[in-house]
């Protein structure tokens, strides 16, 4: 083994992983949720497709990450 | 014998550059020390070397039968310098297979090459450890359950050296006091559990004394057919481990029936030859460690674990008697720091090879190690030679599939339980593919959403009912424009009311005139908004029935705004006259008990409206 060898270790520490799991799955279905109210109760005419897609974008990235970290919680390593 | 030396001495004398001639070194001391308390046999020799030629040796030849070497699973030559207490650091002697043409066959060469050549009449101390599977035979070879277990063991009392022996001896340790029978020579002691023959004096080269040994043992047999080994580093924080194992018992073969009344109520002799656990010994801090086979979780095991390692007992579904077989998976996670470092630009596992379990012979070990995807540059490096490939495999959240090196080997004894190292190259960056192909999947769903929200999937364009649900739509969107327009209007008329406060405690007539002359435009814009859409509610059908609120409501804010204003004119009037007459006052609060009650009427009707 070399001298200068150095461990590696998470990016983010595993005693994390469940905390964060919760946390950024409620705030990404709290998203999720408005976005299909807007998706709802706007009339066809004036929904605004930007508002959309950002909506649905800030919802992806939040869910994913937190979908992630749920696999990684319940010891599915990726 | 003779005509053997003179080949080689033939030989020397072709070419002088050969290696010198074996018959020069001649092994002044040999202790050979024979283990056979497990079904793998160990054998340890302890010798001195010395040279007696003219020219410097580099190297010491071992030779075994070709029977015996077919078995040899691992073969390790150290050198150690001085004596005693003086005794230097150990060397590691690399060794390899050296057939000389001439050789008398069915006996194998091995040569370990030494740190520094050996001078005349210098002498060296080895220790010599070599591993042996598959060397003992039951013998009978077949036994009913109560019977024990019988083992006959073939070597030979002198070490098969190509070089004179000076002194030599053999000591074999049994598992137990009772031996039935063993070869007797003229120098030959039983004393506790060890046999001893020797010491021999002034052996010639390759002699051979061949002794039997046959004895009882009932020490597990349990040979690993099979053993798939999976390794699987993931960068987010774990290394997971599964071992596919097909164990069988390779002792004697058990014939007859098999009684489990006899078993359970006397297994220390209604089943002496049987095993009933296996113990596993893993690296501290594994967790998840699960035991399961076909059928599903298997209950019985027990874990013990400290900070230095974690004991796994694990108990076959059935007591394993000869050539019973049984399969089953252990899996277990370690923490990733433990196993995997970087050095330089290169990241490397570190683990050991073989298997955990205590006392188990594997014949075809199969080590695979899955590495994250988008690792490159990838070589392994172990200790000892194996077959190597590499091929892909295919997990969760996978593309191009994960790069994985397959190290296969037979015969692994526990010896080979070392370090080994698989070095690669891989990007932090590349961590991040696997939530991004997450995040994709569900902006990928949110976007099917809006499409579906956005497309008019109608077949019929022209039917009377699409048509009506156009116009109410439009309805709809119309009127929460409106609903828009009069929000925005009404958050003006806050305005008004804070700058007249503002006023009051300021004094400030110009700041308030401002507020006001912009109020005014932006009312007027809304008011010009608002007049198209009202045009439209009257002209669409659908609108009928809910157009008198909407109208009412328009009306009413009208009516509000106006107040407002008024309210607003008259306040910053007095305040330009710099006294407020009675008057004033009390108009203004008229004014201010109508605007309160418009106020209310107006959100009692933008509720209505809302609902619609």
């Amino acid at each position: 083994m070399a001298q200068s060898a150095k461990p590696i270790s998470s990016p983010v520490p595993i005693a994390y992983y469940p905390s964060l799991a919760v946390l950024l799955l409620a705030v990404g279905l709290v998203i999720t949720a408005s976005f299909f109210i807007y998706e709802a109760t706007s009339s066809r005419k004036n929904r605004s497709l930007a508002k959309e897609l950002v909506t649905g974008a800030v919802a992806s990235v939040f869910l994913g990450f937190g979908s992630l970290f749920l696999l990684l919680a319940s010891g599915v390593y990726v | 014998m003779s005509r053997f030396r003179f080949d080689l001495l033939l030989l020397l004398v072709l070419s002088l550059q050969l290696s010198p001639a074996l018959s020069d070194l001649i092994i002044s001391k040999l202790d050979r020390r024979i283990d056979l308390t497990s079904q793998i046999v160990r054998v340890t020799m302890t010798l001195k070397v010395e040279n007696t030629g003219h020219d410097p040796v580099s190297e010491v030849s071992f030779t075994f039968p070709e029977h015996q070497a077919n078995n040899l699973a691992l073969l390790l030559a150290v050198s150690t310098e001085g004596k005693g207490k003086n005794r230097g650091a150990a060397t590691n002697l690399p060794i390899g297979v050296k057939q000389p043409n001439d050789s008398p066959p069915s006996l194998v060469w091995y040569a370990a090459s030494l740190p520094k050549e050996l001078g005349k009449g210098e002498s060296l101390n080895m220790d010599v450890l070599a591993v042996f599977t598959h060397s003992l035979r039951p013998f009978p070879e077949k036994i009913t359950q109560a019977e024990p277990q019988l083992l006959l063991f073939q070597d030979s009392a002198h070490f098969t050296s190509p070089y004179n022996v000076k002194v030599q001896s053999l000591t074999v340790k049994l598992p137990s006091g009772n031996v039935e029978s063993y070869t007797k020579l003229e120098k030959t002691k039983f004393s506790g559990s060890e046999i001893k023959y020797g010491p021999f004096e002034n052996l010639p080269a390759l002699s051979y004394s061949p002794v039997i040994i046959h004895f009882p043992s009932n020490k597990p047999f349990a040979i690993a057919k099979e053993l798939v080994r999976e390794i699987e580093i993931s960068h987010w924080g774990n290394v997971q481990v599964t071992e596919h194992y097909s164990i069988i018992h390779g002792g004697a073969q058990s014939t007859g029936e098999f009684s489990r009344l006899d078993f359970q109520a006397r297994p220390e002799v209604r089943g002496a030859s049987a095993f009933r656990h296996l113990i596993a010994m893993l690296p501290p801090r594994a967790h998840s460690i699960y035991y399961r086979d076909a059928i599903g979780n298997i209950s019985t095991s027990n874990i013990h674990s400290d900070s230095s390692k974690t004991l796994v007992e694990i108990e076959p579904r059935y007591p394993m008697f000869g050539g019973w077989k049984t399969s089953f998976t252990i899996g277990y996670g370690l923490p990733l720091h433990d196993y995997l470092f970087q050095s330089g630009g290169n990241r490397f596992l570190n683990i050991t090879f073989g298997s955990p379990l205590f006392d188990v012979l594997v014949e075809n070990l199969t080590l695979k190690v899955v590495l994250p995807e988008g690792s490159k540059d990838i070589y392994s490096s172990v200790p000892f030679p194996v077959k190597e490939s590499q091929e892909t495999k295919f997990s969760h959240l996978d593309i191009a599939g994960r790069p994985t090196i397959v190290i296969e080997k037979v015969n692994v004894v526990p010896e080979h339980n070392q370090y080994f190292q698989v070095h690669y190259k891989f990007s932090n960056i590349s961590l991040l593919t696997e939530p991004l192909m997450l995040i994709f999947g569900f902006f990928a769903l949110f976007v099917a959403c809006i499409i579906y929200m956005h497309a008019d999937l109608t077949i019929s364009k022209s039917s009377s009912s699409y048509l009506a649900k156009l116009q109410w739509d439009e309805v709809q969107g119309t009127i929460q424009q409106l609903q828009d327009i009069i929000n925005r209007c009404l958050l003006i008329h806050d305005k008004l009311e804070a700058s007249l406060r503002e006023l009051s405690r300021t004094g400030d007539v110009q700041a308030c005139k401002a507020v006001r002359k912009s109020a005014d435009s932006l009312l007027k814009d809304l008011s010009k908004e608002l007049k198209p859409l009202l045009a439209l509610l009257q002209s669409s059908p659908q609108a009928a029935h809910i157009l008198p609120k909407v109208e009412d409501l328009v009306m009413k804010e009208r009516d509000l705004q106006e107040k407002i204003l008024l309210k607003h004119t008259t306040v910053v009037d007095s305040y330009e006259r710099k006294s407020m007459s009675r008057d004033a006052e009390n108009r203004v609060a008229a004014i201010q008990q109508k605007i309160s009650a418009l106020k209310q009427e107006v959100d009692d009707l933008l509720d209505f409206v809302e609902d619609i």
